[in-house]
């Protein structure tokens, strides 16, 4: 089977924004959903300002993903959710810290 | 096809109550959630206990289950369903399912029928006249010369596209992809068009790629900034040297200056992974010592120690004024 190869990929950085109505399309939930998302802080908007004047970066479309996952897996509710997230990225966070940190005692050793 | 023992999958005694069997589901859920979990086959082991929930946690299905268990369990490895069987509960509603009943295995679609009711597809899959293709998320993970080079990477991510029947089904589609140079831990990248094919004339969906750095033996990334402890020898700090350190691009002559220290950081702009604000490489000196000195080299420390006399490395340990 011949694989195909993509060449034109799309960096996303905070230039590239989606607006509620695409959020909403793409992730296929309700604008209120959303709505209750950025008020719980699970995903925020480039800026602050009436919902319909709110972009979202990439990063936050991938938490949304997230938090639908989580709420339809796990049956949390929006406080939970929130909750979830926050240590969930806490953690991700520390792990990574913990990752650094061992591998700068390792040199320092010598090992 | 293998025989799966669900009441194994849960962890639980063939007579537990339906409490126990939905307590040990919450439980192992939350443990193995591909979201939750780093552990390696968590995805795997996540299916599996929503599989194996979804079977027990209807008494008419468990009671189905149960016959065939004690079937399957004289049967060695080729696991078979008796001539004649169908399924008399129906499949489909409920939690977990509805959303990825698609994913279950041969051996539940065996029994159980699976795939009624066009559920299916992760996210949610409704299906309408038109209606756009799903987006796919997906994560690759680069090696740190990768993300500063560039390099095509071949990924496997599932989307989901209808059958001729007008279900939906979960197709697994390979593509290399061309990841551009100065990706950072968590960046996306976006394949317009990739993801799952759009219904009756409607838009595809995207594919969104996060990246995940993996650990680099020398280097440790902030952001952009590379960072990376070098060792020196006393000699070298106290006197200033030229040395070479390693970089992603080629080796680069440094200049430790004279009277440096350990735990001093020399920055070497724009040698880290490039960007449109390129980082920095970031050198943290640490004062090596050899393992054995020689008789010539204890003398030269006698002198120095004569020399250095006043240096008192420890005087913030001393109690004040004693």
């Amino acid at each position: 089977m011949k694989i195909e190869t993509v060449y034109q990929v799309e960096v996303l950085d905070h230039g590239t924004q989606f607006t509620l109505r695409e959020i909403c399309e793409r992730s296929d939930v309700h604008a209120e959903f959303v709505v209750k998302l950025v008020s719980y802080g699970v995903i925020a908007p480039v800026e602050e300002g009436a919902p319909r004047d709110w972009y979202f970066d990439a990063i936050a479309l991938s938490r949304l993903r997230k938090a639908q996952r989580l709420q339809r897996d796990l049956k949390l509710n929006l406080p939970g959710l929130a909750m979830s997230l926050e240590l969930l990225d806490d953690v991700d966070e520390l792990r990574r810290e913990v990752a650094r940190l061992n591998q700068q005692v390792r040199q320092l050793r010598g090992e | 096809m293998d025989f799966k023992d669900y009441y194994a999958t849960l962890g639980v005694k063939e007579d537990a109550s339906p409490d126990e069997i939905k307590k040990a589901y919450r439980k192992l859920a939350r443990k193995y959630h591909p979201d939750v979990s780093k552990e390696e086959g968590s995805e795997d082991k996540f299916k599996d206990v929503g599989e194996a929930y979804e079977a027990l946690k209807d008494p008419e299905k468990r009671a189905e289950y149960d016959e065939l268990r004690k079937y399957g369990a004289n049967q060695k490895g080729n696991f078979q369903p008796p001539p004649g069987w169908q399924g008399g509960a129906s499949f489909g509603g409920g939690g977990y399912t509805e959303a990825d009943s698609a994913q279950f295995s041969e051996f539940f679609e065996s029994i159980f029928g699976g795939r009624k009711g066009g559920a299916g597809g992760f996210g949610g899959f409704r299906q309408r006249a038109h209606m756009r293709g799903e987006d796919v998320h997906a994560r690759v993970a680069l090696f740190l010369e990768e993300a500063y080079n560039g390099c095509e990477k071949q990924m496997q991510f599932e989307v989901t596209e209808v059958g001729a029947d007008g279900r939906p089904f979960r197709r697994t589609k390979t593509l290399k992809v061309k990841i551009p140079a100065g990706m950072k831990q968590g960046q996306h990248i976006r394949l317009r068009g990739q993801g799952s094919p759009g219904i009756g004339g409607s838009e595809s969906g995207d594919l969104f790629v996060e990246v995940d750095l993996a650990p680099h033996p020398i280097f440790t990334v902030e952001g952009r900034d590379l960072i990376m402890t070098l060792p020196v020898t006393p000699w070298e700090a106290a006197l200033g040297a030229s040395v070479t350190v390693p970089t992603l691009g080629s080796k680069l002559k440094l200049k430790v200056p004279k009277g440096a220290t350990g735990g001093q950081k020399l920055r070497l702009k724009g040698k880290g992974l490039p960007g449109k604000q390129p980082g920095d490489q970031i050198v943290i000196l640490q004062i090596a010592l050899p393992k054995t000195h020689s008789e010539a080299s204890e003398a030269l420390y006698q002198k120095l120690a004569e020399a250095e006399a006043d240096f008192n490395p420890r005087a913030h340990l001393e109690p004040e004024g004693a």
